[in-house]
């Protein structure tokens, strides 16, 4: 056996009536999950490969359908609920069942639930590759489709609460906080970002003040609360102690509930917007660096003394690369958002290096390590080949640091340029080519680790091969720990 | 219970307040935005959009214009808009009350659009260069936007006048679809040229 298996079994415990009860429609999350991963990264490598050689047979020149206006937004929106928000309503429903105790009630609507989703973001794609996107980035699909997600959403979001409302006395834990806190803010945001620039299109520049403020949202009050308490839940677990302190991780609860939904108006430095609206937003993402600082000082208290007999725990690592992604994209967001540095990096790579600093190198990665440690106790298999996990790592390590410098420095030349009118654009544009080659190239290694993943979800939900002997107890003594409560 | 309903309650709160600041409060604040008459002149800013260009901004959105390309111009001490001629002032608020989709746009990959409509008053200067931009620009060509026919009778008025690679067949030409004609005719409508006493031209 693998030593990678062999480190997510010391985390077992015999699979309960609570998991069994919410192990269908996890599971159906995670499998679609990981093939909106797939396919969005797929999508990715088209769409850098269209800016970087635009005429090559590769780059697909001429076909419509598959032209570089729309391969970026459905890689993105495969990568924002397809992916993302998919592996994170499963992480969430699983965490929240396993930390209330409670067996899911009628678990036959959160199924209907998955289902739904699912068949929305795949309507919502082909129909953006079918010309009827909308053009509001990461809130692309079309109105009907935006409401079929939004059903799913409200019996999914009905679901986790009421878990969280019936679940077994005792004191909470900060994990259950951030998911009731996930579950009620995405629907509310989704609704009302949706509602507004869809159906009823509101006259103006009130339109780009919400899509804004849901751009900054969805990241700080849904993908970020589903991979903090993925963190707190699965930190402690690894290492085998309890979480640092706990007033730090309510620090990091509140002051991200109260400043996340104020982020997203930086875009609007200088724009038509009402000057105190971006005022605010600056103020915002600078004081966002309290909650953050205070979380990743927790996750590394946490882990620090552990950390060296563990370096090579496979789910840990990806654990850890997310919370210094966490770190950097919101220290890159608080420099930002000052106007000498904001007026430089508007219009430029940084914003789009900044975003997928905190999608996919924060929100996916830790996304990742929880799903290692999920998919084989919900199964009771093996991972069966370990190798995939070890090329998914490190493609994604590299692809990602590669990508992260990439998009900055070449994005600070850019935003130099743009600030010289005597520079023109198409003098840019041959400025940033090598910045592009070297996009395209990251962008391939990322490729190669999510197909990686994608594939080893795919063998563990499909191949039913090397189901799992029984372990003797004595292995997860690990288990019993005492978990510290917030409230 | 009463953990959650604090919870709820907080959790509610804090994002409550942010929902009113920058939805609630715009939504409100932009729905009341009038017209600017000029007391003297008795004109109308901004003016109104000729009606062929609704479908145009569906075609913008669905073909992703607005990732590459902005419409807002910053003022002078902001960056290098006015500078590049994207614009003679910033643009404000009322410049966007008849726009039903506002394209305010992240990424500057491509010229600013605000003003695309006065730099460029030719229909054929927007078609070749939807045709085909290459090797002058990095924009990708749109040809779905246009097909070629055969020549019945007349040529075509809208014909694209295309020359060396891409001219089509002799007896054949090429022609805007109905959504390449919109497109052009929404970007030919990018205008804010007109004065806004909130947003004076920069005087150096």
């Amino acid at each position: 056996m693998s030593a990678m298996n062999q480190q997510i079994r010391l985390l077992q415990e015999p699979t309960d009536s609570v998991e069994r009860s919410i192990r269908a429609p996890v599971l159906i999350f995670f499998g679609a999950a990981a093939f909106w991963l797939a396919l969005g990264s797929l999508f990715w490598l088209l769409n850098v490969s269209q800016m970087y050689t635009p005429e090559a047979w590769w780059a697909l020149p001429g076909i419509g359908w598959l032209s570089f206006g729309r391969s970026y937004p459905v890689f993105l929106n495969c990568m924002v609920y397809g992916w993302a928000s998919g592996a994170g309503i499963g992480v969430g429903l699983w965490l929240l069942a396993k930390l209330c105790g409670t067996p899911l009630r009628r678990p036959s609507l959160p199924i209907v639930g998955a289902i739904l989703w699912n068949v929305g973001v795949g309507l919502g794609i082909l129909s953006i590759l079918a010309g009827n996107g909308n053009g509001k980035e990461m809130l692309e699909f079309p109105g009907p489709v935006a409401f079929i997600l939004f059903l799913a959403l409200l019996i999914i979001g009905f679901w986790a609460v009421s878990m969280f409302v019936h679940r077994e006395p005792g004191a909470t834990y900060v994990s259950q906080w951030y998911l009731v806190g996930a579950f009620l803010w995405f629907p509310w945001m989704y609704a009302t970002a949706s509602a507004l620039l869809n159906p009823f299109r509101i006259p103006g520049v009130a339109q780009s003040a919400i899509h804004w403020w849901f751009c900054g949202a969805l990241m700080q009050l849904w993908l970020t609360p589903i991979a903090l308490a993925a963190s707190y839940y699965f930190l402690p677990k690894i290492v085998g102690k309890p979480i640092y302190t706990y007033r730090l991780a309510l620090v990091g609860f509140w002051g991200t509930a109260i400043f996340g939904g104020w982020t997203g108006l930086i875009h609007g430095m200088g724009g038509p917007l009402p000057a105190w609206m971006i005022t605010v937003s600056v103020v915002a993402n600078v004081l966002m660096l309290i909650p953050v600082i205070a979380n990743a000082l927790n996750f590394h208290l946490t882990v620090r003394d552990s950390f060296e007999d563990l370096r090579w725990h496979l789910p840990l690592r990806f654990l850890l690369f997310g919370g210094f992604a966490y770190m950097v994209w919101n220290t890159l967001g608080a420099l930002l958002s000052f106007r000498t540095f904001g007026r430089l990096a508007q219009f430029t790579f940084v914003s789009a290096g900044h975003r997928y600093l905190g999608l996919i190198a924060f929100c996916s990665m830790i996304l990742f390590g929880a799903l290692y440690l999920i998919v084989p106790r919900l199964l009771g298999r093996d991972w069966q080949y370990p190798r995939l996990a070890k090329t998914h790592l490190w493609f994604n390590v590299v692809g990602l640091g590669m990508i992260g410098f990439d998009l900055v420095i070449g994005g600070a030349i850019q935003g130099f340029a743009l600030q010289d009118s005597k520079i023109s654009m198409d003098a840019i544009n041959d400025l940033i080519q090598p910045f592009l080659l070297v996009q395209n190239v990251a962008v391939l290694l990322i490729f190669v680790a999510n197909i990686s993943f994608a594939a080893a979800v795919k063998l563990i939900l499909l191949l039913p091969t090397r189901v799992r002997p029984q372990e003797p107890a004595a292995e997860s003594s690990k288990e019993s720990l005492p978990e510290v409560s917030v409230a | 219970m009463n953990k959650f309903v604090k919870l709820f309650f907080g959790v509610f709160g804090a994002f409550g307040v942010s929902w009113l600041g920058f939805v609630a409060y715009p939504y409100l604040t932009f729905a009341g935005l009038q017209l600017n008459k000029d007391p003297n002149t008795q004109e109308v800013a901004p003016p109104a959009k000729p009606g062929t260009a609704e479908q145009g901004y569906h075609i913008y959105a669905s073909n992703g214009c607005i990732y590459c390309h902005s419409q807002f111009v910053r003022d002078k001490n902001e960056g290098s808009d006015i500078d590049r001629e994207w614009g003679k002032r910033r643009t404000v608020a009322r410049d966007y009350l008849y726009d039903r989709q506002v394209f305010l746009g992240t990424s500057r990959l491509g010229a600013d659009l605000t003003n695309v409509g006065v730099r460029q008053t030719d229909p054929q200067w927007f078609y070749r260069y939807l045709y085909s931009a290459h090797p002058e620009s990095a924009m990708p060509a749109y040809k779905w936007l246009f097909r070629t026919q055969k020549i019945v009778g007349q040529p075509s008025v809208d014909g694209v006048k295309l020359d060396g690679a891409d001219a089509p067949p002799p007896g054949y030409e090429v022609v805007p679809t109905e959504d390449g004609k919109a497109l052009v005719d929404y970007l030919l409508s990018l205008k804010r040229n007109y004065a806004l006493p909130e947003a004076p031209e920069p005087t150096e």
